[in-house]
């Protein structure tokens, strides 16, 4: 399917990052994430930045891709950043009415900035080389042990397994009632807000009837071929560590918690 | 869980995720309106809609998410919020869950990863969930009460009373 590739942030690829098991993956960039929140001073930082700066090699990530993923969040940033600079009292640097520049604010605001930069991207490197359904499995094999306390993992994953499939086929079939409508003489294109709402509803009903048709039939697929939840259900592909796997786990967690009561 | 409700929930959440990656969000940076957040009244006809909009937020933030935060704090105040809005009865007062715990929840983790000030964020976020829940979102809903089973949403209501159950429905709509 055409559409499949170019859905979400995944780049397909063979590097030693993209073979990593997506367990590995998904602990690495929540403890990247949680130790971001721990670490505040500039050198924890860099070596956070270090580790994202090998990965990114690693996974032969190019360049484009990333600043892609942080163009929308840049205003965001340079507006906390600002904001922290401004209104963050101390030690005054330069002062103009109630706007005052601080030696503690100027810190402040660029740790926060790098900060929110360094969250970005360890998440964005992870998403760029695991595609959703491999994060999809991997989630559900780190929250099987929620199991034992009747949390629906399995039916969760399942979920979500079923809307990725899903995504291009209610894509052609969005376009498909769009082309279908406008023969019609729908609209989809003209109008204020609201006009636009009111024109979407020619499109919304009959994706949402055909939708709904769609996911009874899967239903009535998949229990006439005796699904019957998670239990006692086999994989065609499971998930193994590798010692590739261990060892980027058994190299990295211990240094990221040095980091953290280092720094 | 009814394999059926599975199969639906999923196709609820991948229409949310694709429409949010697809329409994404307009507005200015400051204040953010993401259309599928009409979604969200799907929850008040149908509760299977509940794991369906939570999932399809989960994804669409993976997708093309703003960052991690929103993977799980997104996740988890849109889950409440349909909860909550499938348990209750008041038509604007269902509308109002998603968007009180956006503005207010969403700014809670947004204020402290930001470190912008906390009303600044909650007036923020309800401008943008106030134009697409409330303002697109109620007419949706006004429709949706006429037609959510023609559309094929299983209504959990029968002339203004809400049942729990499929089959207690059918069994009262049988009788009638």
């Amino acid at each position: 399917m055409a559409f499949d590739v170019t859905l979400g942030q995944y780049m397909p690829g063979d590097s030693f990052l993209h073979r990593l098991d997506p367990r590995t993956k998904l602990v690495m960039a929540l403890t990247l994430i949680v130790v971001l929140f721990l670490v505040d001073s500039f050198i924890g930082y860099l070596w956070i930045a270090g580790f994202i700066f090998l990965a990114i090699i690693n996974g032969d990530i190019p360049l484009k891709s990333i600043t892609r993923g942080l163009k929308p969040l840049t205003v965001i940033i340079l507006l906390t950043v600002i904001l922290n600079i401004f209104f963050t009292e101390g030690t005054i640097l330069w002062q103009w009415g109630f706007i005052r520049i601080t030696n503690e604010g100027i810190i402040k605001g660029i740790l926060l900035g790098i900060r929110l930069i360094l969250l970005i991207l360890s998440t964005t490197v992870m998403t760029l080389t695991t595609s959703p359904l491999a994060i999809t499995d991997g989630l559900e094999y780190l929250l099987s042990p929620l199991k034992k306390v009747k949390f629906p993992v399995h039916e969760l994953s399942m979920m979500l397994t079923i809307a990725l499939r899903f995504i291009p086929t209610l894509l052609e079939e969005t376009e498909k009632i769009m082309k279908a409508q406008m023969a019609r003489g729908a609209d989809f294109e003209s109008g204020n807000l609201l006009k636009r709402a009111q024109n979407m509803v020619p499109l919304l009903v009959p994706l949402f009837v055909s939708a709904f048709r769609r996911a009874d039939d899967l239903a009535t697929a998949m229990e006439s071929r005796c699904y019957k939840g998670g239990e006692g259900r086999t994989r065609l592909n499971e998930l193994a560590m590798q010692s590739a796997d261990y060892l980027v786990l058994g190299v990295t967690l211990p240094v990221l918690v040095l980091v953290v009561f280092i720094f | 869980m009814k394999v059926k409700n599975i199969t639906r929930a999923a196709i609820i959440a991948a229409i949310y995720a694709l429409g949010t990656y697809f329409l994404g969000s307009f507005g200015t940076n400051i204040i953010q309106v993401r259309i599928t957040e009409v979604l969200t009244v799907l929850p008040y006809f149908d509760p299977t809609a509940i794991l369906g909009v939570t999932l399809g937020c989960f994804l669409a933030n993976i997708l093309g998410g703003l960052g991690p935060w929103d993977v799980f704090g997104g996740t988890l105040i849109t889950l409440i919020a349909a909860i909550l809005t499938s348990k209750t009865k008041n038509k604007l007062l269902a509308l109002s869950w998603p968007i009180l715990l956006n503005a207010f929840g969403v700014s809670a983790y947004l204020s402290v990863i930001f470190g912008q000030p906390y009303w600044f964020t909650v007036f923020s976020i309800f401008a943008g969930e106030f134009i697409s829940i409330g303002v697109l979102g109620f007419p949706v809903m006004l429709y949706l009460e006429k037609n959510a089973s023609n559309i094929g949403l299983d209504n959990q209501w029968v002339k203004g009373v809400r049942y729990k159950s499929a089959d207690e429905k059918n069994k009262k709509e049988k009788n009638l």
